[in-house]
């Protein structure tokens, strides 16, 4: 575990900076801030309330990196509660709700045991070759064995998983409730902001750095969008220049990219998308130089390597970013031996870990405080396999990812350390408990995220263990449900006649924690970030009973 | 309707001391006293009044479809104002001279002639983007007309030559021309089957059958040896025959056990010498289809695709199901491109896009069921062929004038497609299966009556029971449409089906189904919110208990029911406003507890935006026709509104990748001399640079929401960057990014100014802000034609020769490397590049 600093640099900082302005003046100044865009940086940034985007004492600013999982995971195969009777008949080995699709567990191991994770290590052996849940040791979750690299940054402390994870009202569509994860406005479609936009824009850093969020993926998603600042999206780093002329006659992309500059500055008449068109062109004008002197880093095959400090898997060091099979875990052994049985991840993942090399490039080598990418496939509704299969795939991704960007930022810190990030995983629901014709799952309510961070209060690191809300002993009701047989806990996490997990955390509380104890927002710049944290009958703080629809849930978890 | 033209106007007076400081009043209440409209732009304000060298500068910010700006001035407010016509005005300022002490200003925007605004709107909402030809057509005929045109495609005739169809049967001379990419020739059906090649030949050069036939022995007249051709093993059987032959004494017969894709499943030469990579060749050769023309199918090709011969037009190869995706996004490009019917072409893809499905989806499915008896070509291609058939379907239905929402419904519910996509095609509900509940939530959230209007999750479980038992089977085409049918060929499964000519249907299985009784919708009835005639009615839906072949009309009854509940005109209607209009139009709901639902208030109309008051027109066209939900009724509802016909509907929306792309290719594409086009694309060469642009992928959309309409996915910095490089490499010529997709705007210039005008430069950057930029307003115009002259005056990127000459002094030149060239071309990327383009 990493000392985690995270609460100490909170007074020293930036009063200095602010001292000429009255600080009184600031209050109410609010999110109109980055719209001022003739102020210069300093004093908007001395105007703005907080510590998001200012450089703490370690010389580092905390960011944050998020990874969206379209499609909804089907979190009860993600972290799995193996002694939740409803789950699994241990006796047996046989699920009730899921007889095809359940993990099942390792007859050799105690899952009520305390303590570490299992690390199933496999050597030169096939990788993922063990084929049963992993116990996680807080006497009740198991990991889908996909999930094996996310034992060692779980037993370091710097994992949180969190389960029954939702909002009020939950909507069972994709769309809407994709959205209100990224607006962190739940049930109301109106809200046209990112969270993580307003996020930037209340560090007032945003139009006046170039870069403060920025995806990688094929557009830029809700989370980052709003109309008043610029955030940046690039579909595809390697491509981002001006330059797709054949005959590469650079004085010509140089006036026309000149000409487009002017252009950009030309008064227009109103109409609905003027603002953001000229926000993106201006920032797209604004950054192309940047990431031009990226590209190496951004490009394994003609710049820089990155590869794992230690032995990984007992095999030896493989690379962080597998963007291709030479470079997916043991593949390519020694000797030019090649392995399929010791990827790392399915090959199907390598444009995912070329998005999400870039953005730990970006958060690491430019002054962008949020960056982020995305994949999709969740939407497990047919033969979604269980301890191998389409959504085990899926989980293999997570699991390496989180595992690659903790030894990356650890070996190769530079703007960003692992001590100073968090990474989050995003996804809009969780999927039925109970598996249906097509040996899959279809929409429901309350999924996992996975929370990691050098920072993060993971296993003996603050908490006895890293998980959250999968134990029998959260304090949001159990549903009663059957007896368990082996002298265990009765009940459920979820009840045999419910199809659905019922949250038992907001997602915004985990978010609203993240963003306040984390790159340093006020509790009224939280506020503005998450209205919900206004209404008293919300309960995203503290927890209690949300009136919203009377349900018991716990409030902000203790994570950081 | 608004009046032809009426001005608007508002300002900041400025007011002169004997100080000489300048005093600012604001006097906007008085000048606002027209009526606003919902389509009524705003008018320009004074932002800034500067005294300089005893001239007045009044700044202000534009106007939308500025035709012209006037200063207004009087020296005393009880005073009329009058036009101040000695001042001069540039971009969004003007200078007057002072007179006198005391001034007070007014701008005014004259309108553009509302006729050519609702031209402008017209060609960029029913068509992809005006071409140069079409809006001189249009201008001519009035928008009106070519609206009336465009709602009767049925009436429109052309022959377009990606339409043409191959006659079945017969010899086939195919030929191909590319770069000697390997040494390695193959020749392959591509699925089981049988087939005669004659006459291959392969010459150097781009003219089939000129010089000598680099291959051994093509013309197949001596028997095969293993010195010139290799037969693989799935084509054993195949070899010379004289029974059958296009000249001499034989050729050679093809026959297959499985299809075949690469060297070791072909039939094979290894060319000697070798070609060269970079030296142009021509392949030829004649085909003669087996006696089973649809499982016949050649390729003959270089290793690495240099070059690619197969037989029959991108429209016969469809038709005959031996397509490949990218034929199918080809021929779609094509027509989006230059078919005359443009509004079919839009609507089209609006459908598809709008009961979304996926390529891929179908790909894996049979790749995961029929992988034992489907090569991966064949897979493919099925996949293809129904992303086609859905496509062909709709064309077919929206052709007839009295077509319904319910008609593309049901061709969407039965595509084999849409039941693979949405994993109907393993749900079961029959014991204890737990039916999927994929479709039935789209069916109610995206594709009739949008989210969180009027259903709950019950419904959804419920509605799930009925799609239960539809499944996909290859069957007799016969039986394309007859769910009951058993495999083609009379086979007892797929794995038995051989060699047969069959098409994938949908099919249903009463066995797989959930034959109790079933209500949807219980009780329900529909919100106040809709007012007369629908609040208040009773929607529950009640499906007696049905077994045997006469459960299927579970799911049909459904669709019958949903297709015109006012929830699903409503949504439709709301989407095709967005299509048409603007993207501001929120989606409806019956939550009470939403703002939109009082959006959507309808029994309080006259309290509504103008948005809510179409929709309600358009819901009210839907209900009074017979049949109901007829499109062409809302269509004439959408563009008699006053929304759609003036600054409402006018550049209010993003060009989605494939609009940018499409409309870019026609803004340059006039007609030339000898049936050449100043522009063109092969189709297929837009698909990557779409993909780029936000990874829009025709027809292979994994989400069921189909792509947005709305401009958050297409602007970002990453997106434009790849909409920047693209319209440079299309106008420099094509190649690089644009690949098979070229402009020659100086021929354009050529066609359509006098010669005197070529050089210049302020009537040539009015030619093209004039075909670009049509709706924007001459006078919002003047500041890119001030970028767009110093453009053409800059040799910057010149050869060294005219570096430092101005526009008027180069020789006029469509040759690449001139400074003329380098310059036109420059100067329209530019123009196709700034924000203005990327706005319809």
């Amino acid at each position: 575990m990493h000392n985690c600093n995270c609460k100490s640099h909170g007074n020293v900082n930036i009063l200095t900076r602010r001292n000429f302005l009255d600080r009184s003046f600031k209050v109410g100044l609010g999110v109109a801030l980055s719209t001022l865009v003739d102020i210069p940086l300093v004093v908007k940034r001395a105007l703005a309330e907080g510590n998001i985007g200012v450089v703490g004492p370690n010389g580092r600013v905390k960011k944050l990196l998020f990874i969206f999982l379209r499609g909804a995971n089907d979190s009860l195969n993600s972290v799995v509660p193996m002694l939740d009777p409803s789950y699994m008949n241990l006796s047996t080995g046989q699920s009730p709700i899921r007889p095809v699709i359940a993990i099942p567990p390792d007859g050799a191991t105690n899952y009520t045991t305390l303590g570490a994770a299992d690390f199933p290590v496999s050597g030169t052996g096939p990788t993922f070759g063990y084929a049963n849940a992993i116990r996680l040791g807080n006497g009740f979750a198991a990991l889908h064995p996909s999930l094996k690299f996310l034992a060692p940054v779980y037993n370091a402390g710097d994992l949180a998983l969190i389960h029954r994870v939702g909002y009020p009202k939950q909507s069972r569509s994709h769309f809407d409730s994709q959205n209100y994860w990224e607006t962190g406005s739940p049930n109301n479609n109106t809200s046209k902001d990112g969270i993580l936009y307003r996020t930037m824009v209340e560090s007032g850093l945003a139009n006046a750095e170039p870069l403060t969020g920025v995806s990688i993926q094929s557009s830029l998603p809700l989370i980052l969008r709003g109309s008043n600042a610029a955030m940046t999206n690039l579909s595809d780093p390697a491509r981002y220049s001006l330059f797709g002329i054949p005959s590469g006659n650079t004085a010509a992309a140089n006036k026309v990219k000149l000409a487009l500059a002017d252009a950009n500055n030309l008064p227009t008449a109103e109409k609905n998308y003027r603002g953001l068109l000229n926000l993106q062109y201006k920032n797209l004008n604004d950054t192309l130089a940047t990431f031009a002197d990226l590209q190496d880093e951004f490009n394994e095959t003609n710049g820089i390597s990155y590869v794992d400090g230690a032995v990984t898997d007992n095999d030896f060091a493989y690379r962080l970013f597998p963007t291709s099979n030479a470079l997916n875990g043991g593949y390519t052994r020694g000797g030019g031996v090649v392995d399929a049985a010791k990827y790392v991840v399915d090959t199907g993942a390598y444009g995912f870990f070329r998005n999400l090399r870039a953005a730990s490039v970006v958060l690491n080598k430019t002054n962008a405080i949020v960056a982020g990418t995305e994949f999709g496939g969740f939407d497990t509704h047919s033969n979604q396999g269980g301890i191998t299969g389409g959504h085990a795939n899926l989980q293999r991704r997570i699991g390496w990812a989180i595992y690659a960007l903790r030894q990356y930022f650890t070996q190769y810190a530079d703007k960003a350390s692992w001590d100073d990030l968090v990474v989050i995983t995003l996804s809009e629901f969780g999927r039925t408990t109970v598996q249906n014709s097509d040996l899959g799952t279809d929409h429901a309510e309350a999924g996992v995220m996975f929370v990691a961070g050098g920072g993060v209060k993971g296993y003996g690191a603050g908490n006895a263990n890293g998980v959250f809300g999968c134990s029998p002993s959260d304090t949001v009701p159990w549903i009663s449900g059957p007896a368990d047989q082996t002298g265990g806990i009765d009940g459920s996490m979820f009840g045999v006649s419910n199809r659905y997990l019922k949250r038992a955390y907001d997602y915004r509380s985990v978010l609203g924690k993240l963003i306040r104890d984390h790159p340093g927002a006020t509790q009224n710049q939280l506020n503005r970030i998450i209205p919900g944290y206004t209404d008293t009958r919300e309960k995203l703080q503290a927890g209690g009973l949300s009136t919203i629809d009377n349900t018991q849930i716990m409030g902000e978890p203790n994570i950081i | 309707m608004r009046p032809a033209s009426k001005s608007s106007d508002r300002g900041i007076t400025a007011s002169r001391p004997q100080s000489l400081a300048t005093v600012l009043i604001v006097l906007s209440s008085a000048l606002s006293l027209a009526i606003v409209r919902a389509a009524d732009p705003s008018p320009p304000v004074i932002t800034g009044v500067a005294l300089t060298n005893g001239q007045q500068r009044v700044t202000f910010s534009p106007s939308p479809a500025a035709q012209q700006y006037k200063f207004f001035r009087t020296f005393d407010l009880t005073q009329p104002f009058l036009e101040d016509t000695t001042a001069t005005i540039s971009g969004f300022d003007g200078v007057a001279a002072t007179v006198g002490n005391l001034g007070f200003y007014r701008v005014q925007a004259v309108p553009m002639n509302s006729s050519d605004l609702l031209t402008a709107n017209v060609l960029n909402r029913l068509a992809y983007g005006p071409t140069p030809d079409e809006l001189e057509r249009v201008r001519a005929m009035g928008a009106d007309a070519y609206i009336q045109e465009q709602l009767a495609p049925e009436g429109i005739s052309e022959n377009l030559d990606i339409d043409v169809v191959n006659p079945s049967g017969g010899w086939q001379y195919v030929t191909a021309t590319g770069n000697g990419s390997s040494s390695t020739l193959y020749v392959y059906l591509t699925r089981r089957g049988e087939g005669y090649i004659d006459d291959l030949k392969l010459v150097r050069g781009p003219v089939p059958e000129a010089g000598t036939n680099l291959l051994r022995n093509g013309d197949f007249e001596l028997l095969l040896t293993t010195n010139d051709w290799t037969i693989s093993t799935n084509h054993m059987g195949s070899g010379i025959t004289t029974a059958v032959k296009y000249s001499g004494n034989a050729s050679l017969y093809m026959t297959a056990s499985i299809g075949g894709t690469t060297r070791d499943s072909s039939v094979w030469q290894t060319i000697s010498p070798s070609l060269s990579a970079a030296q142009t060749y021509t392949l030829s050769y004649w085909f003669l289809p087996g006696s089973n023309t649809y499982s016949s199918d050649v390729t003959v090709r270089l290793s690495g695709e240099g070059i690619v011969a197969t037989p029959g037009t991108l429209a016969t190869r469809l038709l005959q199901g031996r397509a490949l995706l990218s034929e199918l996004r080809a021929w779609h490009v094509l027509h989006a491109v230059r078919s005359k019917k443009q509004l079919l072409e839009t609507l089209l893809q609006f459908f598809d896009n709008h009961f979304v499905t996926q390529y891929d989806k179908s790909e894996v499915y049979f790749d995961g069921f029929y992988s034992s008896t489907l090569t991966p070509n064949e897979e493919d291609r099925a996949a293809v062929n129904m992303e086609f058939k859905e496509l062909q379907r709709w064309r077919q239905a929206l052709l007839n004038p009295q077509c319904t929402f319910y008609d593309l419904l049901r061709i969407s519910a039965e595509s084999p497609a849409m039941i693979i996509y949405l994993d109907t095609v393993t749900s079961a509900g029959n014991g204890t299966s737990v039916a999927n509940e994929n479709y039935a939530r789209e069916l109610l959230e995206l594709f009739t009556f949008g989210v969180d209007n009027g259903y709950d999750q019950n419904d959804i479980v419920e509605t799930s029971k009925t799609w239960t038992g539809w499944r996909v089977r290859y069957v007799d085409p016969v039986n394309e449409f007859h769910p009951f049918a058993g495999f083609a060929g009379g086979a007892t499964g797929i794995n038995t089906v051989s060699n047969q000519v069959g098409v994938w249907a949908f099919n249903y299985r009463q066995d797989r189904h959930n034959n109790t009784a079933k209500t949807i919708f219980p009780g329900k009835t529909v919100p106040a919110r809709f007012g007369a005639p629908w609040a208040g009615r009773n929607y529950q839906l009640s499906l007696p208990a049905r077994s045997g072949t006469n459960s299927v009309q579970d799911g049909y009854a459904v669709l019958t029911h949903v297709a015109n509940q006012p929830f699903t005109s409503e949504y439709i209607c709301v989407k095709l406003c967005r299509l048409f209009i603007h993207d501001n139009f929120p989606n409806p709901t019956t939550h009470t507890d939403l703002p939109e639902y009082g959006y959507y208030d309808y029994s309080n109309l006259s309290q509504l935006t103008p948005e809510a008051q179409l929709v309600h027109a358009c819901m009210l066209a839907w209900e009074n026709g017979n049949p109901k939900g007829q499109i062409r009724d809302v269509l004439r509802v959408i563009f008699n509104s006053d929304l759609f016909r003036s600054h409402g509907g006018s550049l209010q929306k993003i060009k989605t990748p494939f609009e940018f792309t499409v409309s870019a290719i026609r803004a340059l594409r006039a007609a030339g001399t000898n049936g050449t086009f100043t522009a063109n694309t092969d189709g297929a060469a837009l698909i990557a640079p779409v993909s780029r642009m936000g990874n829009m992928n025709l027809f292979d959309r994994a989400e069921p929401d189909g792509y947005a309409e709305g401009a958050g996915p297409w602007v970002s910095a990453g997106t434009l960057a790849e909409r920047i490089r693209w319209i440079t490499a299309y106008c420099a010529g094509g190649g690089g990014d644009a690949g098979n997709s070229s402009a020659s705007p100086v021929t354009l210039l050529q066609l359509k100014l006098p010669q005197s005008s070529l050089t210049d430069a302020g009537a040539v950057a009015d030619y093209f802000l004039g075909i670009l930029l049509p709706g924007e307003g001459p006078a919002n115009l003047a500041v890119y034609r001030t970028l767009a002259v110093n453009y053409l005056n800059d040799g910057a990127a010149d050869p060294a020769a005219t570096r430092t000459t101005p526009f008027s002094g180069l020789p006029v030149s469509t040759a690449a490397a001139s400074g003329y060239s380098i310059r036109v071309r420059g100067m329209v990327a530019l123009l196709m590049g700034t924000p203005r383009f990327q706005e319809q």
